[in-house]
């Protein structure tokens, strides 16, 4: 007897989602997936604040993954791979129409549908971490896919600006906006920040209410500095903290590109900005399809053109408080 | 593939591909390989010449004009141009619509 073709589970009806939003990403979660730092919504988005995009469907179901990622009709190719010596910490392998599927061994794999419109996951057994695989890489690469660029940057939200702050890792970006929260900014993102431009403007989306500072960054902050930034926990190897709210979308306001030296005064404005330095600035090094390359062109272009990018100097002994006060003066000066 | 000749290049028509992008910012322009996904910069005056080289019908029709704009002899410009073109075809980011001599 030939055999049969093995039944797809039954899969969740849509009634059961829960509706959230991040990465500019209006998401339907099916129920009993808790995702951090993004709650349920209580009301739709505002069109304003939501790119009217299909909806992203966020669910938990290994034999659907397994079954996808056998079905695809290539082999699979290693697009990305991060790895702390001999260990891989995550691969993304591409094989259409399957899609992309990362995986951080020890903590799970999550299916990313070529549109960005459905990741399925399949956590490893009792390791809650495996939340960070879908905040931290599954969503921003939905959201490249639905047409987003998402930059390496944290941001915040000072009046109704985005502020940016990018850089390599380690240069400090989620300690400055830790201090710019505590001068009553508002966190945007810590680490990925989507970006979109519609009507001729740059529209900064909010990712996660969450916010990884490192061991010596923790250290240093007073008692009333970290119930700033909401209820710590021990996260990996860090700090997580949970600010109780997250900016809306914002326009973009400008964007400071950090590096450690101690050459050059603390902040300047660059009028003839690196385009590669702006390339190099991506999140994504996955998604290589032409519409993608040439979007990430284009953005580089915008972002050049609001002339608001700046250069922020990281000197020896200088910490994040005084980093923070050095771009809030900054902000406070008149346009260029 | 045989390198071009210096006079087929200067009698034909260059053209980016269809893959290929170019995007002008203040210092520097960026040329996109969408098939290769690969990003190459051209510093500003190979970047003009690039432009030139678009609008022109041939890329001798180029250097009387370029040679004007910078106000450097029409031989100097002929052989950075060549050199250019040479550069940009063998890395695919320009196509010959003409190859043959006039």
């Amino acid at each position: 007897m030939a055999p049969q073709p093995e039944e797809a589970p039954a899969r969740p009806t849509r009634q059961q989602a829960a509706r959230s939003a991040a990465f500019g990403l209006l998401l339907e979660v099916e129920e009993g997936i808790e995702i951090p730092g993004i709650p349920e919504l209580d009301a739709p988005p505002l069109a304003s604040q939501n790119s009217q995009k299909a909806p992203t469907r966020v669910s938990l179901d290994r034999r659907e993954l397994e079954r996808r990622w056998s079905s695809a009709e290539h082999a699979p190719e290693r697009v990305r791979e991060l790895r702390n010596g001999e260990t891989v910490l995550l691969s993304v392998e591409l094989a259409p129409p399957a899609g992309y599927l990362l995986h951080a061994p020890g903590f799970g794999r999550i299916l990313v549908a070529p549109g960005g419109t459905e990741l399925i996951c399949d956590p490893e057994p009792g390791r809650p971490e495996w939340s960070a695989l879908l905040t931290a890489q599954a969503l921003p690469l939905a959201a490249t896919l639905q047409g987003f660029e998402v930059l390496h940057a944290s941001g915040v939200v000072l009046g109704e600006r985005a502020t940016l702050f990018t850089g390599p890792s380690g240069a400090g970006k989620s300690s400055l906006a830790a201090a710019l929260l505590r001068r009553g900014g508002a966190l945007l993102s810590d680490d990925t920040v989507a970006l979109e431009e519609r009507d001729g403007t740059l529209i900064a989306h909010p990712g996660a209410a969450l916010l990884q500072l490192g061991a010596a960054e923790h250290e240093r902050l007073a008692a009333h500095e970290r119930a700033i930034l909401g209820p710590p926990e021990a996260f990996l190897d860090k700090q997580r903290y949970s600010p109780s709210t997250i900016a809306a979308a914002a326009p973009f306001g400008e964007l400071f590109l950090l590096e450690r030296s101690t050459h050059g005064p603390p902040i300047e404005r660059i009028e003839a900005v690196d385009p590669f330095a702006l390339l190099a600035s991506t999140f994504n090094l996955s998604v290589r399809t032409p519409e993608r390359l040439a979007r990430h062109l284009d953005l580089a272009v915008a972002l050049a053109a609001t002339e608001r990018i700046y250069r922020l100097r990281i000197q020896p002994g200088t910490d994040a408080t005084q980093l923070a006060e050095i771009v809030y003066e900054q902000l406070a000066a008149p346009s260029p | 593939m045989a390198p071009t000749s210096t006079s087929e290049i200067l009698t034909s028509r260059m053209r980016l591909p269809q893959h290929v992008l170019h995007r002008s910012f203040v210092k520097e322009t960026v040329v996109l390989n969408l098939r290769t996904g690969k990003y190459h910069g051209l510093n500003p005056t190979a970047g003009r010449m690039l432009e030139a080289l678009a609008e022109a019908p041939t890329t001798g029709a180029a250097v009387p004009e370029l040679a004007r704009e910078y106000g450097i002899e029409p031989a100097k410009v002929e052989s950075d141009l060549i050199a250019l073109c040479q550069s940009l075809l063998e890395r695919g980011l320009i196509e010959m619509v003409d190859g043959a001599p006039a």
